[in-house]
């Protein structure tokens, strides 16, 4: 009995709970689709391990979002409960106990739960499918083996998450219906909010206010920027003087939505014309009359539509920054590296290994060395690693210590470089002392090597003469190049050096392959002074270009099949070196793609989230809204007034409800995505277009679809009361 | 005959039928009703709930629409309009009073008031100017810029007096204007229309079961099951004594075993 009841309710109440249905639909595809992450990650990537780190992202990131929309969904089941008071107090008079209406609810929730779990996952398993092409292009890779997918991982977090949202939902109806008195629940109807009517130049005023606060907030952060951009002695300083823009911006952005309609309207009233003239009037009114219980709401919608438009935009311009630096300092197709043990390393008194170390005193030859690499060990097609054999043109470099074997303090750092200008030391590396940034040192005939491999001009230092080298950004190089413009001078070796260029040649500074910069400074100067400092060997890079005519898998799958290597040791057993990074083009290519990849996918995941949040907020709003003003439509149709008008007047403030909050977010993100685009800017190129504007598309185009659904079931709402009256 | 050709009929009501549900189960409200209004009339029609009172000026004021026969207005038969023109109609041609003064909450007393004539678009200037003689005629000035939750129920009244007043219709349907009212408010209401009527020669056809609020108009039509039981006219005598000829007509119809009014 009690489920037929329930279903009949729903059946009836169908159009109230068609925007709880929608949105839980939509919450359940989303959740389902982006948890299918890690099948669509095996699908199109090649990489160990992505997918994995993937779905460990979304799923710890979907169990947030599902507390947001757990929060939204009570929200929505509010407006329910409150159109449907009066019925469950009919019910309680009827002679049902309490504990049957309770059951009534619980059982009507579980069924819109449960269809939207159904349709939720149909779409989703369709979605999914789609979104693998998506994948493919967001990680620049194609689909390797397509085939119809259904993820029972992603199919169980999404069942829990919804059946959470469930349980919460109900927690909060039960506590309505069980706090409830018989006699509340019947007068519920009656009852309406007493409206309070703000007087019109207090809130024109408040309005003004606060468009000031967040001018002084835009002017603030466009002057200021963000903190991390600003001196390690003052950026404790910058961070208060951010949170108090930040403060001024969130107080003024309420203060807007408070005073918008009392401003609205005192403007309006202004042009008598224009006030005194069809429903002009009265749409003010019933706007300013809303200002209580919707101004914070658009507020909050606001400053969430501008978390969501930034983290997308932010995320992706990143990503494309990372790719501008990955084509920066991803060099040759193969690269390897050595690295020597450093005095403090060799002498360490707590070692106890059995094998005996030492200071390196002659660099290794990285090609001959890698022979020692095996492949199918232990099996009788076991061979040497032969790099000679897959690569034309290669070359191998040195670098050193710039601290002198039995000393402590580096002939050149960075602190010394930037005193030498009178420049702060960059982000992140005041606590270090001097002998941390100490810069490392090259010869000028392995770097005119390095440049002869690049198909590069020569340098010449003559005989005092010096070039520093570095590709990590515009932070460190700043200064650098300052010291090289005014040719600040550096003694080593006995000898004092002058610079030979005017600033870093960043094209010209990366040694090996990588995705973001290695090279924090290398000074480059006469061979001669590098062995009379004494000098001790820092690492070995060695670069090489694949062979001309030879195929993808007798290169690259040459180099990545499994093979194993020792350690390198010296003919009397001793250590001096270890193996570094060995890194090929594509390979630095591909985890910068999924990096990127993660990135914009974690953007537009939790930006769609949140704008699917917000529509729905304001769509339940407004048909909450819509329902109560339906008297006052209905008396608009008595004196005359054409429906046609009537629902004029209605889209009018639905559309203040909504294209408001939305201007608002992107004017905020508008300022903010100008400081965002100075700092990451530093790392490289900002382009925001291509994927960031069809991501943006499909938000304003999910936004406006609530929008145009509010509309239409406005319409039905409005015309059911107008309706009303002829029943009678 | 003269004296008729000069009071026209604003309102004819001609064996206008309402029949309610299916096939199987009709229910008549209103069997072959006919009657006329007069330009400047003030008529009143009472009967007991479920007459078919409510319905025959539902179907006057074009909220309902009638099974058979016609409702003419100002020579324009209503029934035969269609929705757009109807709206329009109903803008120019009527003036509505409802039992609860069905004012917007949203908007003061004067936009209220002045709300039917924006709709028609009329000039601003002359929509004030139109509001403030309305406001001043039936003595409401003051609560022009109060909200109707601050005012009485009797000042509501009037305020949603005032506004079927101002387009000057054709005429004024009024239900049950006094049925939320106490008797003072209620009696200066019922002077109002009546000033109303006097003052700007306005016809209102008003529905009511009070026989105090009927002792004001200047004829009563009596109805029960769906017709017109019979009509009271009140000439030349005092209220006083109407009054005691309509409590007449309402105790006969209640001592036929009708609901008592």
């Amino acid at each position: 009995m009690l489920c037929k009841l329930a279903w009949g309710n729903v059946r009836r109440a169908g159009k109230d709970y068609l925007v709880y249905l929608l949105t839980l639909t939509l919450a359940v595809t989303v959740f389902y689709a982006f948890n299918t992450i890690s099948v669509q990650a095996d699908l199109v990537l090649e990489e160990e391990g992505m997918p994995e780190l993937l779905s460990t992202i979304m799923s710890g990131l979907t169990m947030f979002l599902a507390t947001l929309m757990g929060f939204l969904m009570v929200y929505a089941n509010n407006f329910i409960m409150k159109r449907r008071k009066k019925e469950f107090g009919l019910y309680q008079v009827l002679g049902m106990s309490r504990g049957q209406v309770s059951r009534v609810m619980a059982l009507e929730t579980a069924i819109v739960s449960g269809a939207a779990l159904v349709l939720g996952i149909a779409l989703g398993v369709g979605f999914s499918q789609l979104m693998t092409f998506f994948t493919a292009s967001l990680f620049k890779t194609q689909i390797r083996d397509f085939h119809f997918f259904f993820s029972v991982p992603a199919f169980l977090i999404t069942v829990g998450c919804l059946v959470a949202i469930f349980l919460v939902t109900l927690v909060f109806n039960l506590r309505v219906v069980r706090r409830a008195k018989v006699i509340d629940l019947m007068s519920a109807g009656r009852k309406n909010e007493a409206i309070k009517m703000r007087n019109p130049i207090v809130s024109a005023a408040i309005f003004i206010l606060g468009t000031a606060l967040i001018g002084i907030a835009y002017f603030r952060l466009l002057r200021d920027g963000l903190p991390i951009d600003s001196a390690p002695s003052e950026i404790e300083a910058a961070m208060n003087q951010f949170m108090l823009t930040t403060g001024i911006v969130v107080v003024g952005t309420i203060l807007f939505f408070f005073g918008l309609s009392g401003f609205l309207l005192k403007v309006l009233q202004a042009a008598r014309g224009l006030y005194w003239r069809g429903l002009n009037m009265f749409t003010v009114r019933q706007l300013s009359a809303k200002v209580n219980t919707m101004s914070f709401s658009m507020a909050i919608i606001s400053m969430i539509l501008f978390l969501a438009i930034t983290s997308v935009t932010g995320g992706m311009s990143i990503a494309s920054v990372m790719n501008t630096s990955v084509e920066r300092s991803t060099i040759a197709d193969y690269s390897r590296v050595v690295m020597y043990l450093g005095e403090n390393v060799v002498n360490d008194p707590t070692y106890t290994g059995d094998i005996p170390m030492k200071l390196a005193t002659e660099p290794v030859d990285i090609l001959e060395l890698s022979r020692s690499n095996v492949i199918d060990k232990g099996t009788s097609e076991e061979r040497p690693f032969d790099l000679a054999g897959i690569l034309g043109s290669h070359v191998q470099v040195e670098i050193y210590d710039s601290r002198p074997i039995g000393t402590k303090l580096p002939l050149v750092s960075l602190n010394d470089l930037a005193a030498a200008v009178d420049m702060p030391m960059p982000k992140g590396t005041n606590s270090s002392n001097a002998s941390m940034m100490g810069l490392t040192v090259m010869k000028e005939s392995d770097y005119n090597r390095y440049l002869d491999f690049r198909g590069k001009e020569h340098v010449d230092l003559g005989d005092d003469g010096y070039l520093i080298t570095s590709d990590m950004g515009e932070s460190v190089n700043k200064i650098y190049n300052a010291d090289m413009r005014e040719g600040v001078e550096i003694e080593l070796g006995g000898r004092v050096l002058r610079p030979v260029a005017a600033s870093v040649d960043e094209a010209a500074s990366s040694f090996f392959n990588s995705s973001m910069g290695s090279n924090s400074g290398t000074i480059v100067v006469p061979d001669e002074l590098v062995d009379a400092s004494g000098l001790p060997l820092y690492a070995s890079y060695f670069l090489g270009d694949y062979r001309e005519g030879l195929t993808y898998d007798e290169t690259e799958g040459y180099v990545r099949q499994d093979r194993s290597w020792d350690q390198i040791l010296n003919a009397d057993g001793s250590e001096s070196a270890i193996w570094g990074m060995e890194a090929t083009r594509a390979q630095s290519y591909e985890s910068t793609n999924s990096m990127n990849g993660l990135i914009s996918y974690l953007a537009i995941y939790i930006g769609f989230v949140l704008v699917v949040a917000c529509a729905a907020i304001l769509t339940i709003q407004q048909l909450s809204g819509v329902a109560d003003s339906g008297k006052n439509c209905r008396i608009l149709s008595e004196l005359g007034t054409s429906n046609r008008e009537i629902m004029r007047s209605v889209l009018v403030q639905q559309a203040i409800f909504f294209v408001f909050p939305l201007l608002m977010g992107v004017a905020h993100s508008f300022v903010a995505l100008q400081v965002v685009i100075e700092i990451v800017a530093l790392f490289g190129g900002m382009s925001i277009g291509g994927t960031v504007g069809v991501t943006c598309g499909i938000f304003l185009l999910c936004y406006g679809g609530y929008f145009v659904v509010t509309y239409f079931m406005s319409k039905g709402i409005v015309q059911d009361s107008i309706r009303l009256r002829h029943a009678q | 005959m003269a004296f008729e050709a000069q009071a026209a009929p604003v309102l004819e009501v001609r064996h206008v039928e309402k029949v309610y549900g299916s096939r199987n189960n009709v229910t008549r409200a209103l069997a072959d009703v006919s009657f006329t209004v007069n330009k400047g009339e003030f008529v009143g029609i009472m009967g007991a709930s479920g007459s078919g009172k409510s319905t025959l000026l539902n179907c006057v004021s074009t909220i309902d629409t009638v099974t058979s026969g016609s409702v003419i207005i100002n020579g324009a038969d209503v029934t035969r309009l269609k929705q757009a023109k109807l709206t329009r109609f109903r803008r120019e041609q009527l003036g509505f009073i409802f039992q609860d003064s069905n004012l917007l909450d949203t908007l003061t007393a004067r936009e209220n008031i002045a709300l039917p004539l924006t709709i028609a678009r009329t000039p601003a200037k002359e929509t004030l100017a139109r509001v403030e003689q309305v406001a001043q005629r039936l003595d409401i000035a003051g609560v022009l810029d109060k909200y109707p939750y601050q005012m009485s129920g009797g000042q509501q009244q009037r305020v949603a007096a005032a506004r079927a007043l101002v387009t000057d219709p054709a005429v004024i349907l009024a239900d049950e204007p006094t049925g939320a009212l106490d008797s003072k408010n209620a009696r200066l209401l019922l002077e109002s229309l009546e000033n109303m009527n006097h003052a700007y020669q306005a016809t209102v056809l008003m529905v009511t079961h009070d026989s105090f609020a009927a002792s004001y108009t200047n004829r009563v039509l009596f109805i029960r099951d769906g017709r017109i039981f019979t009509e009271l006219r009140r000439g030349d005598s005092p209220r006083r004594e109407f009054f005691d000829r309509i409590m007449e007509v309402v105790a006969m119809m209640g001592g036929e075993g009708s609901d008592a009014l």
